[in-house]
């Protein structure tokens, strides 16, 4: 049996089998098929009918399953949710077990919340170091970009220590 | 002692959604690539991605993969499982299986053919062990036989499809 264990250990062994079989973009289709359509649905419906809240209740909950000990913050701040990974249990497991099946494991996670959040009306910002460690910033569609203002001052901090530590940053912004 | 897993995680059980991520990737690779690009997704697996478990089952033999067997199932949420040794062979009898019923839970539409990749992914870790391996019933509870190279046979109309 596939179990769910080691998941994100066999999940980045089939992102490179996917990537061998049809290249780059059947590796997108699938996190947006399988993941945010299929696997997903459930947060898919939730962020769809409650929005923020919607959120807050999707990510409290596999959170708490997927990283008990934490490593994570989330919070709701001038209208948007934010989440700051510190210790991400997914990428950490691989970290921590030396796995590295993908070229990129980490991008998964803008491959299915990427397409979900769009339809639903939100923008995303994100940026990820590929040690465990991103940020996720979701706001409206319709809310108007602020340049100056407690959340970026708390994204481009995080962005200066990691980019201080050497670590490739990959940025992906609406 | 050190885990007869191939990887190790910081919490004592995975994560049971992630059961609704293997149900869904079994049905995208169906639908993209057909059945049989599955079937040889999951013998890539079972002979690739388990290398490490696979050569441990070739140096211990079957007590190897009854203590195998024991500590996986110890890791997934929900499940209920028997693990009986003997001489010749080693049956895993899954009273519950933890996927199916965290998918029924959830309400997901399984595949049919979900419970043949249990016979394709480890029958081809048993062979690269020098093993023959064969599962009987499925959707829901299940039994898997373990014995010596060419001694288990499969019928695939053993295995139960899900409804």
């Amino acid at each position: 049996m596939l179990g769910c264990y080691d998941f994100c250990a066999h999940y980045d062994w089939t992102f490179d089998w996917i990537e061998r079989e049809g290249g780059s973009p059947d590796l997108i289709e699938f996190w947006d098929a399988a993941i945010y359509r299929d696997s997903q649905q459930h947060a898919a419906q939730l962020i769809a009918a409650k929005g923020i809240d919607g959120m807050s209740k999707y990510w409290g909950q596999t959170l708490s399953e997927e990283a008990p000990d934490g490593g994570y913050e989330t919070r709701i701040e001038d209208g948007r949710f934010l989440i700051e990974m510190t210790d991400c249990p997914s990428r950490g497991f691989l970290l921590r077990n030396q796995v590295e099946f993908s070229k990129d494991y980490c991008d998964h996670c803008m491959g299915w919340i990427g397409p979900m959040m769009r339809e639903a009306g939100f923008k995303v910002d994100h940026t990820h170091n590929h040690q465990g460690q991103c940020y996720w910033e979701f706001r409206p569609d319709n809310s108007k970009p602020r340049a100056i203002s407690s959340v970026e001052k708390w994204k481009k901090e995080l962005r200066e220590k990691w980019g201080k530590a050497s670590f490739q940053l990959d940025h992906f912004g609406d | 002692m050190k885990s007869r897993l191939p990887y190790s995680d910081t919490k004592p059980e995975g994560a049971a959604d992630f059961y609704f991520g293997i149900n869904a990737t079994f049905r995208f690779i169906i639908n993209k690539y057909g059945r049989s690009a599955w079937i040889r997704y999951l013998r890539e697996m079972g002979r690739g991605y388990f290398a490490p478990v696979n050569e441990q089952w070739a140096r211990e033999g079957l007590p190897g993969v009854a203590a195998y067997w024991k500590e996986f199932f110890d890791a997934e949420p929900g499940a209920n499982v028997s693990v009986i040794e003997s001489e010749n062979e080693v049956i895993v009898e899954v009273h519950q299986c933890p996927a199916i019923a965290h998918l029924r839970s959830g309400d997901r539409k399984i595949i049919n053919s979900f419970c043949q990749h249990c016979y394709y992914l480890n029958n081809a870790r048993a062979e690269e062990a020098g093993l023959s391996m064969m599962v009987e019933g499925g959707a829901g509870s299940c039994t898997h036989r373990y014995g010596p190279a060419n001694a288990l046979k499969q019928e695939m109309s053993d295995i139960k499809e899900v409804e």
